[in-house]
């Protein structure tokens, strides 16, 4: 059973609280991203799960023992490092072999071990060289295999594709879930780049400061992000915000204006706002989830369009300045640069925050 | 430029002032070479190769046993007399005897407290100043500390109420094996700088990977630590090999090569023949001697031990 329980971890460098009382449960098998911008703890947490880092509180589960007191060498996880961390003095062969070793398999075994996870990356004409005459991808495969090789409950892997190049990376990222699939060990991955985060993870857990913002699936996240910094943080190109006065009407038709418009708002949220008496509230709209049009609500005027092929990314601006971005299908008509258009867009996508605690606003 | 097209007569006369242009150049750039290596000949050839072979000549000659008479051309008479004695012989195992009692202890243990000191320890830097502090000392301090603490009457012996007899320095047995200790704790700071720095240079995560992957400390020691420090313990042991087959201080002040010869050295044999028996003749061959076997033991080191080293690039 692979299954990871943190319990209220805490870990402090002097006076960086580099994770702060993070709970977390990882089900056996399952592939589990943790996200976060750079220096957000996503490595020390992993490390702390290794056993590389004693935690300052708190209770780290593996399987069904309380790992806490056991060295990282009998943890029986096996970790990806970012740098790879290849023994540059074995050749390909002896460092996959390395943890087999350590553990005294015999030498047969050993063999038929190495050839099934060299097969499996191949890596099988490569066994006999150094890692100095490996490419970078060729050595990040050679890190996997030396992971995979011992079959271990736990697979931590710490940025394991930001040395790629970005053709690379995206081939590598399909080919990391396939070999989940096909070696259904639990993962914990660690990785400050969204789109690794939504396309790879069973599930995605998002820290900021060593605190945990939000657990769930990608498309969970993606769609009811549980505060402002996850909402931001989720999407590429990010999503608009924009902080307006709350207007009430006669009983439950809220709106909220922003500059250049009001947004109507749903009775249900409306509902919400006046229980957390917000007199602010911050909008947000994905730039996928907003058109351009004759008679939307908001007045904007166009100011850049930039052009990716498959589709544009239409820069503009609110009446007071504030920029905005919509992202259109190529098919769409393109907007001319430097003349006035109406923003519009579905009810259902739009996302309110409490500006002071930077929680989702829910009905 | 297809030779079918070229008449094969114009060829040769468009090539030939081509090739001078570039025989010109070459003579050019080596002339420059030479004039940018001349400095360092000059200094490398006052000092280094004109007495070396100086040296060798002065082996030639029998110097007479009283001053003034006038010496002798033997040729390599004096070369094979000297080789082949017993007092050489002597002088030879007694050197080598020194060169294992220092080099590999002291590596070793310089070793071992580079690895105590590289723990990440709240106050480990004192222990780095203390381990390092050695390095401070000349030669000529070590002997006086090591001289006083096995001083038979005023040193460390008496307070412990110990009187060995003979006292050490003077026990044929022993007084190797003391100018040794001095030597090795002499180095121990140099030694334990220069493991340090070589433990500085292996990546933690290197060490982090093999701790996951299941490796007990001993085993990280010996698996991953040990191979990426041998570039440091291989030139740690040429040059200790070097410097001990050229260490003299500590000789002239402990034992001056006694008793019974059994600490006279090779470096010493040489100082004893030149001023106390006045005779460069015989100091020149011990010398010539002393370099040919430096020479070819740094040669075999590097042909047997460098094969077994690790380096990264
Ligand atoms: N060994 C350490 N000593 C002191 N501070 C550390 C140490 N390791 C990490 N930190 C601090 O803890 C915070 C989280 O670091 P880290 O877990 O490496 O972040 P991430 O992997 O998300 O980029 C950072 O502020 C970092 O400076
Ligand atoms: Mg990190």
């Amino acid at each position: 059973m692979g299954r990871v329980a943190i319990q209220g971890v805490t870990k402090r460098f002097g006076d960086v609280t580099a994770v702060d009382h993070l709970t977390l449960e990882v089900a056996d098998q399952e592939f589990l991203v943790l996200l976060g911008p750079s220096g957000c703890g996503k490595s020390t947490a992993l490390r702390m799960i290794a056993g590389l880092d004693e935690p300052t509180e708190g209770v780290i589960e593996i399987g069904a023992r309380v790992v806490n007191d056991v060295e990282a060498k009998d943890r029986d996880v096996a970790m990806v490092f970012q740098s790879y961390a290849l023994y540059p003095h074995m050749s390909v062969r002896r460092n996959i072999e390395f943890p087999l070793r350590s553990r005294r398999v015999d030498r047969d075994e050993r063999q038929q071990l190495v050839e099934e996870a060299a097969g499996m990356l191949g890596l099988d004409t490569l066994l006999d060289r150094k890692p100095a005459q490996l490419s970078g991808g060729q050595r990040q495969r050679v890190a996997l295999a030396r992971a995979i090789v011992r079959r271990p409950q736990v697979f931590l892997m710490d940025e394991p594709l930001s040395n790629l190049d970005a053709k690379l990376r995206v081939q590598t990222r399909a080919e990391l879930v396939e070999l989940h699939r096909r070696v259904t060990t639990t993962v914990i991955y660690v990785t400050h780049d969204q789109v690794e985060a939504m396309t790879m993870g069973d599930r995605i857990a998002i820290l900021n400061d060593g605190l945990l913002q939000q657990v769930g699936p990608p498309q969970d996240v993606y769609e009811r992000p549980t505060n402002l910094f996850v909402a931001r943080f989720i999407g590429n190109p990010p999503m608009n915000t924009v902080t307006g006065k709350v207007v009430r009407a006669d009983g439950d038709r809220h709106a909220v204006a922003v500059p250049g418009g009001e947004i109507a708002v749903k009775p249900e949220i409306g509902k919400a706002l006046d229980r957390l008496a917000l007199a602010e509230v911050v909008a947000g709209i994905r730039p996928e989830h907003l058109e351009l049009g004759a008679d939307g609500p908001i007045e904007a005027t166009v100011s850049v369009v930039e052009s990716l092929g498959h589709e544009r990314h239409v820069f503009c601006r609110l009446t007071d300045g504030q920029p905005v971005i919509v992202r259109q299908q190529a098919a769409e008509a393109a907007p001319a640069e430097q003349t006035p258009a109406r923003l519009t867009f579905d009810d259902a996508n739009l996302h309110l925050f409490d500006p002071t605690t930077e929680r989702r606003v829910e009905a | 430029m297809t030779p079918t097209t070229t008449p094969p007569t114009t060829a040769p006369v468009a090539e030939v002032p081509a090739r001078r242009r570039r025989f010109s150049r070459r003579v050019r750039e080596a002339s420059l070479g030479y004039a940018l290596v001349l400095p360092s000949l000059l200094v490398f050839g006052t000092f280094i190769f004109y007495p070396f072979f100086k040296n060798f000549y002065l082996g030639l000659y029998r110097n007479p046993p009283f001053p003034n008479l006038p010496r002798k051309w033997v040729g390599f008479e004096q070369y094979s007399d000297i080789l082949t004695s017993s007092d050489f012989y002597n002088s030879v195992k007694v050197t080598v005897l020194f060169a294992l009692y220092t080099v590999p202890i002291g590596i070793a243990l310089g070793l071992f407290l580079a690895v105590l000191a590289h723990q990440r320890l709240r106050g480990i830097a004192i222990y780095r100043t203390i381990f390092s502090s050695s390095i401070a000392t000349s030669v000529a301090v070590a002997s006086v500390i090591f001289g006083t603490l096995m001083n038979p009457r005023v040193g460390l012996l008496p307070w412990l109420g110990l009187d060995p007899q003979p006292p050490i320095l003077q026990n044929p047995t022993w007084a190797l094996v003391a100018v040794s200790v001095t030597t090795v704790w002499q180095n121990l700071g140099l030694s334990f700088i220069l493991m340090s720095s070589g433990l500085q240079s292996i990546p933690d995560d290197l060490l982090e990977a093999a701790e996951v992957d299941g490796a007990g400390p001993w085993s990280r020691f010996r698996s991953v630590t040990l191979p990426l420090l041998s570039p440091t313990i291989f030139f740690a042991v040429v040059v200790g090999t070097i410097f001990a087959f050229q260490s003299f201080g500590q000789i002239d002040l402990l034992t001056e090569g006694g008793p019974l010869d059994r600490t006279n050295v090779l470096t010493y044999a040489i100082f004893t023949e030149l001023r106390e028996r006045n005779d460069p003749g015989a100091a020149a061959v011990l010398a010539i001697a002393l370099f040919g076997i430096t020479l070819l033991l740094t040669v075999i080191q590097m042909r047997v031990l460098e094969r077994r080293v690790f380096y990264a690039r």
